[in-house]
């Protein structure tokens, strides 16, 4: 492996045949060593995929996944290149969504309980938690074909929502007859759930001892040193999770008809202007926007019960959408490559977009200093705000990390503490934790993961993202 | 327990080995894994039977399209089981399975986490004398 910087590193072709590309990981030398062996094994798996250009890459918060590892982001020719069910994850537009309030830490923290409860009251989380929501099946086409902007049409986003969110609030090219009638039962009833695992729903404060850069932070609204904000991390539910399993069903039965062989059954894919590979990606795009309308919908009753607390209007409290951006996704963007403008499939795993200054995809109010990218910690060391870098684009297809990462599993984790002793123990460090099961909650303990400022650090340092804020919690809800 | 969890093959998933002394038993084997992962089966009563028929092109198919009807089953109708009974046809290409169970109720049941998929990820069935096993590795 070859050093490229302080915090890249490069495994060229020549480690394992069939590489097209080398790999590129991202990290610091602590975070290199302690990585699990299988990102190296699956990066340069990734890197033997047709069509793959520049690199396969691992960000700082890498680990182990199925097929790509979690962290993963590849490109591919759009004539030449594939799509890969494995290469977006089960979890299709699992992403994160931050939204400000003006109120500071010392009027939220006495009422946190009475907040968080009535947040855990409004919205369902947990295994098979059902959606008060009550869309007909009829509605899904319309719902997944325009995402946010659907639900601006139909009041259930502010006028301001959609833009604020990754591709203004839903990605083209969705087609509803692409999708299994089983996905559409998962989903219909999930519309405004949290689900379980990593998902969680936290109220956040700034935290300026940890970092902050106020002149950044104004241009999203943060003005406070100890200004309240809510983050959400969930995804398409069952929907998307049916669409994956179907598609990785479908696509390793196409593999053998065009003659493609990958090293691991869950790297399946198909070129991407195929017939299959454009079924998927229509089906996979309804799912996309389905998880911006999930997060949509958590949002409203976010602002509800915020108004409920504080008897103001949610207006009035300034609850603006910061940004939405997605973390397990495939989309069709245009990047400078190879001496040209051309259209590639980036699939981002487990990876977030990092679109710099300027470029018109990034919402107008934010375009001088480049799109928010929003980084979940574990519910125990809080997150960050960055922003997107003229640098990502150059270098990793506009993209960056996407969370902590984690370094041991949950069946380790729950070995090694009690979900109500790590409940305790959170309340004495200030924050109210309300979760679906115990179980569950200590396996999302913040020993289970990478120190996300370590992850973060890493990413500033190799100009892929910079530092805009951290955040700690006050409040959870873990799914 | 016809299952064990491995701890250190899924960071961020859970993964199980399942074993039984027949292919049927460890179909069976797999789904009590899958119903452990999403509750805990003690606090679910056999309160309402159902019977099950899939077809598959293959017999290590037919396990994935089983265990992913389990899945499907909890999120469209709220339902999870904590028995089953498995018949394979002749050719273990097709079942019949008598799940025994119940509709969610959050206040009684201990619940645990929500199955995304069942993953490719070594998945597969093996058998070895009188022996048969299989890695299930699910999504979280």
């Amino acid at each position: 492996m070859k050093q490229i910087s302080e915090v890249s590193w490069e495994i060229p072709p020549s480690f394992k045949p069939g590489m097209r590309v080398p790999a590129r990981i991202y990290a610091s030398k602590t975070l290199l060593e302690s990585m699990d062996s299988g990102v190296f094994d699956q990066v340069t798996n990734v890197a033997c995929l047709p069509g793959i250009v520049r690199c396969a890459y691992a960000m700082a918060d890498a680990h182990w996944g199925y097929g790509f590892p979690i962290g993963g982001v590849a490109a591919f020719d759009t004539e030449k290149g594939v799509i890969s069910p494995g290469g977006v994850g089960f979890d299709v537009n699992c992403g994160m969504r931050l939204i400000r309030t003006n109120l500071r830490v010392s009027e939220v923290q006495p009422r946190i309980r009475e907040l968080v409860d009535l947040i855990y009251s409004l919205v369902p989380v947990g295994v098979g938690a059902r959606s008060a929501q009550g869309f007909a099946d009829s509605q899904i086409g319309d719902i997944t074909s325009l995402g946010v902007r659907w639900c601006a049409e139909h009041d259930l986003a502010w006028d301001d929502d959609p833009e604020h969110v990754e591709e203004g609030g839903y990605i083209k090219g969705a087609d509803i007859t692409k999708v299994s009638r089983e996905a559409i039962r998962r989903g219909i009833n999930q519309f405004g759930t949290l689900g379980s695992g990593n998902h969680y729903l936290e109220i956040q404060v700034v935290d300026p001892e940890r970092y902050l850069d106020p002149d950044l932070a104004k241009e999203f609204g943060i003005v406070h040193e100890d200004q309240v904000m809510v983050m959400i991390h969930c995804g398409s539910r069952g929907f998307g999770h049916q669409i994956c399993t179907d598609y990785l069903r479908n696509f390793e039965t196409g593999m053998r008809r065009f003659g493609i062989q990958v090293r691991d059954r869950d790297l399946a894919c198909l070129p991407f202007s195929s017939k299959e590979g454009k079924d998927y990606y229509s089906a996979m795009v309804c799912a996309a926007n389905y998880a911006f309308v999930n997060r949509q919908i958590i949002v409203n009753k976010v602002r509800e019960a915020f108004e409920r607390t504080f008897h103001k209007d949610a207006e009035a409290l300034d609850m603006h959408l910061i940004y939405d951006v997605c973390h397990n996704i495939a989309k069709v963007e245009r990047h400078s490559y190879d001496g040209s403008t051309m259209d590639l499939v980036v699939h981002r795993k487990g990876a977030t977009r990092s679109f710099g200054p300027g470029h018109p995809d990034v919402p107008r109010p934010y375009r001088s200093v480049g799109q928010p990218v929003i980084i979940g910690g574990s519910m125990e060391t809080g997150s960050y705000l960055l922003v997107g870098t003229q640098k990502a684009m150059e270098e990793t297809f506009g993209s960056t990390a996407h969370g902590s990462g984690r370094t041991m599993s949950r069946t380790a984790a729950k070995r090694s503490v009690r979900g109500n002793e790590l409940q305790k123990r959170m309340l004495q460090h200030g924050i109210y934790v309300k979760a679906a099961t115990m179980d569950g909650l200590a396996e999302e303990a913040g020993m289970a993961y990478k120190d996300i400022s370590q992850v973060v650090e890493t990413m500033h340092r190799a100009g892929i993202s910079k530092k805009v804020v951290a955040l700690r919690p006050i409040g959870n809800i873990k799914g | 327990m016809p299952f064990r969890f491995l701890p250190d093959v899924a960071l961020a998933d859970v993964a199980f080995e399942a074993s039984g002394t027949s292919l049927e038993g460890l179909f069976e084997a797999c789904a009590l894994g899958l119903s452990d992962v999403m509750v805990d089966p003690r606090t679910v009563k056999a309160k309402e039977k159902r019977t099950l028929r899939i077809s598959s092109e293959d017999t290590d198919r037919l396990l994935y399209d089983f265990l992913t009807e389990l899945i499907i089953i909890k999120d469209v109708d709220s339902t999870l089981f904590k028995s089953y009974q498995v018949k394979l046809g002749k050719d273990s290409k097709s079942l019949v399975c008598v799940a025994a169970g119940e509709k969610i109720d959050r206040e009684r049941h201990g619940l645990r986490n929500d199955a995304k998929a069942v993953t490719m990820h070594m998945f597969g069935i093996r058998h070895s004398g009188r022996a048969w096993n299989a890695t299930i590795v699910l999504d979280i």
